[in-house]
């Protein structure tokens, strides 16, 4: 399988380097793969779940929102975060859905209700990410 | 001429000193160290950010976004970032004159300040100062980041100002840092610091569309321009304060060979004061001795 070069990176870092056969992103329209020879285009994405997949082996990761650049030489996602399952602090995730859920209820404004649901977004993706996790391509 | 137990004293006062400059000296290298390495983690990220913003509003022309509209520049937000300390030569005072140079010339303007001695100076100018941030100027985090560019496009949504201004001092080299201002809010396509370097040159599709991309752009660019703000104004507050620290020591240096030539020389002229007496003592004394012999000598004869 024809494979291309894809990097993730963070302000923080960079959290993948490396040949992969294709990626898998939660963009705005929907989710979508990437694989190599796509066409260069720029997607945003909303907080969810990536899976990658390198010598036939799928992984997946959370990512925030952020967007993801396709170019005719590599991919590079930005985000302001990406974890793997094992780097997830379930007591964190699960404490920020509840205080999202909490503020939802009070519903302010309409630009704190849209944080909230970012926030209760990010929450739900990272707990998806964190119970529903098949490495290996098992 | 002093007196040497005074000149002592200065020798001793002087030396402490040389000691704490030296200290600091090398702590600001440190710190400085450690700012410049965050820069270039995160520097990656928001270049492309900044690109791909760039990118998009020059080549799509149907794009909206409250942030880009512009409105009648009659108020205008500064968000001034300055050190918490001073000891750092020039640097507060070169950024804070900027800004408040700039500020002389708008009728309405609203003063943001990071950093204690930024909020000190419009204090002292009876200046009221409408909103301050202490606590993210010593080692800048992205948290500290996203806290204020929260609070600024908070006031902005309610329509309080019309421009935001960052001004703060950039980093260039280690010895070369200079107070600049940049527009912060509304974006403009010019004020858009990215090199279009890229080898491909054709067109990029966005989706789902260049608007929608241009939303999850926003926030982030507003972030990443607080953040460097933040980390090139903290690089350069340490590189101030090395380069302050530095011409101290070799200040203390000169001052403290000079002094010790002083106190060496009084100590020698001492000496040889003492050594006068000494011998004067000596030479009346065995004269004494010499008369005493004889009388004895001649009584006894």
């Amino acid at each position: 399988m024809n494979t291309f070069f894809l990097e993730i990176i963070t302000p923080e870092k960079t959290f993948y380097r490396g040949e992969v056969e294709s990626i898998n992103i939660p963009a705005l329209g929907g989710a979508c793969s990437v694989m190599a020879g796509h066409q260069p285009m720029v997607f945003a994405t909303e907080p969810g779940v990536i899976r990658i997949t390198e010598n036939g082996k799928t992984r997946e990761a959370f990512m925030s929102e952020g967007f993801v650049e396709v170019r005719p030489d590599e991919t590079i996602a930005f985000s302001q975060a990406v974890e793997w399952p094992e780097d997830i602090n379930e007591r964190r995730a699960e404490e920020a859905k509840e205080r999202a859920e909490e503020q939802l209820r009070r519903n302010r404004s309409a630009a704190e209700y849209r944080l909230n649901r970012q926030a209760l977004a990010r929450a739900f993706a990272r707990l998806r990410v964190k119970h529903h996790n098949y490495m290996d391509g098992e | 001429m002093a007196d040497i137990t005074e000149i002592k004293h200065r020798i001793k006062s002087i030396q402490d000193t040389h000691q704490i400059t030296k200290a600091m000296e090398l702590i600001s290298v440190a710190k400085m160290r450690k700012a410049i390495q965050k820069q270039s983690f995160s520097s990656a990220y928001f270049d492309s950010v900044r690109y791909t913003l760039k990118d998009i509003m020059r080549h799509s022309t149907d794009i909206r976004h409250p942030y880009i509209d512009r409105r009648p520049d009659n108020r205008t937000a500064y968000i001034v970032v300055a050190g918490d300390k001073g000891l750092a030569g020039a640097f507060n005072n070169n950024v804070l004159n900027l800004a408040w140079e700039h500020m002389q010339q708008r009728p309405v303007h609203y003063i943001v300040t990071i950093g204690q001695m930024a909020r000190a100076y419009f204090e002292s100018r009876k200046q009221q100062v409408d909103l301050e941030f202490t606590h993210a100027v010593a080692s800048p985090t992205l948290h500290d980041a996203r806290g204020v560019t929260r609070d600024i496009l908070d006031l902005y949504d309610r329509n309080l100002m019309d421009e935001v201004y960052v001004v703060f001092t950039r980093m260039y080299s280690t010895s070369v840092h200079e107070p600049v201002m940049v527009k912060l809010l509304p974006i403009a396509e010019e004020d858009i610091e990215a090199d279009l370097n890229t080898d491909y040159s054709g067109q990029i599709d966005y989706d789902p569309s260049p608007n929608e991309v241009l939303n999850v752009l926003v926030p982030q660019y507003l972030i990443g321009m607080i953040y460097s703000a933040l980390i090139h104004s903290a690089a350069s507050e340490h590189a101030a304060r090395m380069l302050a620290m530095s011409s101290a020591n070799k200040n203390a240096e000169k001052m403290l060979d000079a002094l010790n030539l002083e106190y060496n020389r009084l100590r020698q002229s001492a000496i040889t004061t003492e050594l006068l007496d000494l011998s004067s003592g000596r030479f009346f004394s065995d004269n004494n001795l010499h008369q005493k012999v004889r009388h004895k000598n001649g009584k006894s004869r």
